[in-house]
């Protein structure tokens, strides 16, 4: 007697080559051409939706767009900036936004998302990424594969992504994050009086880069750095990193930030009571509107650091808020330097793509030589470049303030400008030096950064 | 009547050897059809993200193991190798990358054969629990001791010279790892054969009764777990010389999460669930980043987990065999109403099969 045979096996085989057809035709069918028309330029912007920093997508898409809508025309698809935005266009070119990247601040999934972008959807021109250790690979990337496209850096700050890779068509116009904590070490040292200090922040690439900058400057007028603590990124119980702080110390600089920051100050509270303004400060992740609100009051009277002076009230800081108003979200947070770094990266772009008529012919040469001589009139001061594409800028000392009178969250007062700040420190950090890391730079006296003694107190929204 | 192994072979090997062949056909033939990055991004992702789904599922459908720790071993294999050749960060000891690459492999491989040692006595929920510390211990390792990785990982590691680079030429790390994923598939097939296999599969039944046979059930159910590092090194090697770069970040718990998920899409029980479930992945990680200003967001970008996860539960909940048991009972209910209520079950033929096939649950 016949019966059919059980032909699984073959079956198997069979389901596997047609799923793969399938999966190739769905491939080819939705991969658009990446060939460029000449009357549009391609554009992807690049942020994290997932992972620590997840939580700002919006704000840094916002930061961005919001140039768009308010200098080139830009017409926002949906009341998020993820809805996208069409209509724009720059120097006769339409703008044509190919996508969003959504990474999870690994460089792994950076590097996937640009190449999504760049390979699959063509974009000419990169905005981001985000992260520190993300920053460093696209600069990378930017450099060995893609030379003739321009990236222009999120709001990364790791110290290597420009001052090691010096790729010749990745620019920042944000500082990195050693230039952020500009003015914290002459500060603790001058004004609190701290003589020593010991640091704590997560163990990757931009908070190394965020202490560099308050070690390198602290050290060089006379202070010493017993400690340096790195809990790894990703933290949820700090309790153990809190009970290594030393007590004798007279301050602790804080780089913890995204989520963490959050937990960890809270924790810290916990072990040692209320926090002593007097003996503790933080980087530029302090002063964060979310961060403000979550912690509240025992947070008043700290000193922090950050490219933005958010009380200032000048035409220019208002001109800002007023353009990214398109998203009522995004303005809420428009102390964010996440939106900053975004705004400040198209806005750049959209000056030297003015300024060379939007020619992106040339393996876009043009573009990228306006783009290092671009200087962006920013809400806090006037940013520009340095021969590795990196930002001098004015970074701003602020102190937290009391919320108003019937609640709310404390507030910002700005105290001190720190004028023209750059990667280098004065000579301190330059391409030979050692990468910031964990024991990276080395605790000595030296000649201070220019900066330090011209510091300009400024007083705003009086 | 009981059907003889004669017609059995004639009538299924050759439209097996047919289904091969086209898919042979289509596989080498792809990078003609499809764009670098899709080549790239999609099929060379698919295969290592396979190789290291079908290290799992070995061990699940022959050992009866569910290890989370494949990741883990991976990335051994991984840091091991990008510390020995040049790159940007950890050692930077200028070996050659053949050289480095056995020695990742190795290296990996006997570091599977320690944790097997561990685990080998455990089983279930236990057996989970110590390969996912077994993953989440190599995470910390790398993140912590910088002297090897830290935090950002190792950049620009040099691979093999017939590799090159390859995002600007994506055709050798392509075909390696097509290669690759072939020996892999060939050589399980025929471990599972071998009294090594049959052994180990009837371990997976009933271990009380080999142990009673005589077997030595912890020995081989360590071995195997060295078998299934052996293959997850070498998803580890190609996932490096893929990213061109290795660093915690991409084998976090997160990334162990996704093989789990990768293999119980494709089949948790069916060797070939590992390269569909990893295809499936890489199509869905790929595609639903995509914006698309007609649609709107709704599949936008930060939707990815969320599709993956409703996939997870929809298979897990519909087809535990995967989306090739989908496929498998379909075509076993078609069989049974051909069959007629007058055929049973159990035949020889049914059961020697079994006998070198995973455990279909």
């Amino acid at each position: 007697m016949l019966r059919p045979e059980r032909n699984v096996g073959f079956l198997r085989l069979l389901a596997t080559a047609v799923l793969g057809m399938l999966a190739v035709a769905a491939c080819n069918s939705t991969t658009p051409s990446t060939t460029t028309t000449s009357n549009v330029i391609k554009l992807g912007i690049l942020s994290d939706c997932l992972g620590d920093f997840g939580s700002f997508f919006n704000d840094d898409l916002g930061g961005a767009l919001a140039v768009l809508a308010a200098h080139y025309g830009g017409k926002a698809s949906g009341p998020l900036p993820k809805d996208g935005m069409t209509g724009a266009v720059i120097g006769g070119k339409q703008i044509n936004i190919v996508g969003f990247g959504c990474s999870d601040s690994t460089a792994s999934k950076a590097i996937e998302e640009t190449r999504r972008l760049v390979e699959q959807l063509g974009a000419d021109i990169m905005i981001g990424p985000l992260s520190g250790d993300e920053g460093i690979a696209v600069a990378n990337y930017a450099k060995t594969n893609q030379p003739n496209k321009t990236f222009l850096n999120g709001i990364s700050g790791a110290q290597d992504a420009t001052l090691k890779v010096q790729a010749p068509n990745f620019f920042r116009f944000n500082p990195d994050g050693a230039q952020w904590s500009s003015g914290l070490g002459a500060y603790a040292y001058n004004k609190l009086g701290w003589r020593t200090a010991a640091v704590i922040g997560d163990d990757y690439a931009f908070p190394y880069t965020s202490l560099a900058g308050f070690i390198a400057e602290f050290c060089a007028i006379g202070g010493n750095v017993t400690q340096r603590i790195w809990p790894p990124l990703g933290t949820t119980d700090y309790s153990s990193f809190v009970a290594q702080i030393p007590s004798n110390v007279d301050g602790l600089f804080v780089g913890v930030g995204g989520a963490g920051l959050i937990t960890f100050l809270k924790q810290y509270q916990q072990v040692n009571g209320p926090l002593n303004t007097k003996k503790i400060m933080g980087n530029t992740f302090w002063p964060d509107p979310q961060l403000l609100h979550a912690i509240g009051t025992p947070m008043v009277g700290a000193v922090a650091a950050s490219g933005i002076a958010a009380d200032d009230n000048s035409a220019q800081t208002t001109a800002y808020k007023n353009e990214l108003a398109i998203y009522p979200a995004t303005q809420k947070d428009a102390a964010s330097v996440f939106t900053l770094g975004y705004w400040s990266a198209m806005t750049a772009l959209g000056l030297a793509l003015t300024a060379v008529n939007g020619d992106i012919s040339g393996n876009q040469k043009a573009l990228q030589a306006q783009l290092a001589k671009t200087v962006v009139d920013g809400p806090y001061g006037k940013i520009s470049l340095d021969a590795n594409r990196q930002a001098v800028f004015d970074n701003w000392i602020v102190q937290i303030t009391p919320p108003p009178a019937g609640g709310g969250d404390p507030g910002i007062h700005t105290i001190l400008r720190i004028p023209n700040v750059d990667q280098t420190f004065g000579g301190f950090f330059s391409a030979t030096t050692p990468a910031p890391d964990r024991s990276n730079p080395t605790c000595t006296k030296k000649t201070p950064p220019p900066w330090v003694g011209n510091e300009v107190p400024v007083t705003f929204g009086t | 009547m009981i059907a003889g192994p004669g017609p059995r072979s004639r009538s299924t090997r050759i439209p097996q050897w047919v289904a091969l062949g086209v898919l042979a056909l289509f596989l080498a033939g792809a990078p003609s059809v499809v764009d670098s990055f899709t080549l790239s991004q999609i099929l060379t992702k698919a295969l290592w993200l396979g190789i290291a789904a079908a290290s799992l599922i070995f061990l699940s459908s022959y050992g009866g193991m569910i290890s989370l720790g494949q990741t883990g071993i991976y990335a051994v294999a991984g840091f091991t190798m990008a510390n020995l050749v040049h790159a940007e960060g950890g050692k930077n000891l200028g070996w050659d990358p053949v050289a480095a690459t056995a020695a990742g492999i190795v290296v990996a491989t006997a570091f599977g054969l320690l944790c097997g040692a561990i685990a080998s006595r455990s089983y279930g929920i236990y057996f989970l629990m110590i390969t996912l510390a077994i993953s989440v211990i190599v995470f910390y390792f790398f993140a912590q001791v910088t002297t090897l990785s830290g935090y950002g990982g190792i950049r620009s590691v040099t691979p093999p010279s017939v590799i090159g680079n390859p995002v600007l030429n994506p055709l050798p790390l392509y075909y390696t790892s097509l290669v690759a994923s072939i020996l892999v598939y060939m050589g399980i097939r025929y471990l599972a054969r071998t009294p090594f296999g049959l052994a180990l599969q009837g371990i997976r039944d009933d271990p009380a009764r080999m142990q009673a046979l005589g077997y030595n059930v912890a020995l081989h159910r360590a071995l195997a777990f060295g078998v299934g590092a052996f293959i997850a090194s070498i998803a580890g090697i190609l996932s490096v010389w893929y990213t061109t770069q290795v660093s915690p970040g991409g084998v976090n718990v997160s990334q162990t999460i996704n093989i789990l998920i990768i293999a119980v899409v494709g089949g948790l029980y069916r060797l070939e669930g590992a390269w569909i479930g990893a295809l499936v992945f890489s199509l869905i990680d790929n595609y639903s980043r995509v914006w698309m200003p007609n649609v709107g967001d709704w599949l936008g970008p930060e939707r990815f987990e969320t599709i993956i996860g409703v996939i997870f539960l929809v298979i897990v909940l519909a087809s535990p065999g995967g989306l090739v048991g989908i496929w498998e009972s379909v075509w076993a209910r078609r069989n049974r109403a051909m069959r007629g209520p007058m055929e049973g079950s159990g035949t020889a033929v049914d059961v020697a099969d079994e006998a070198v096939e995973p455990h279909a649950v």
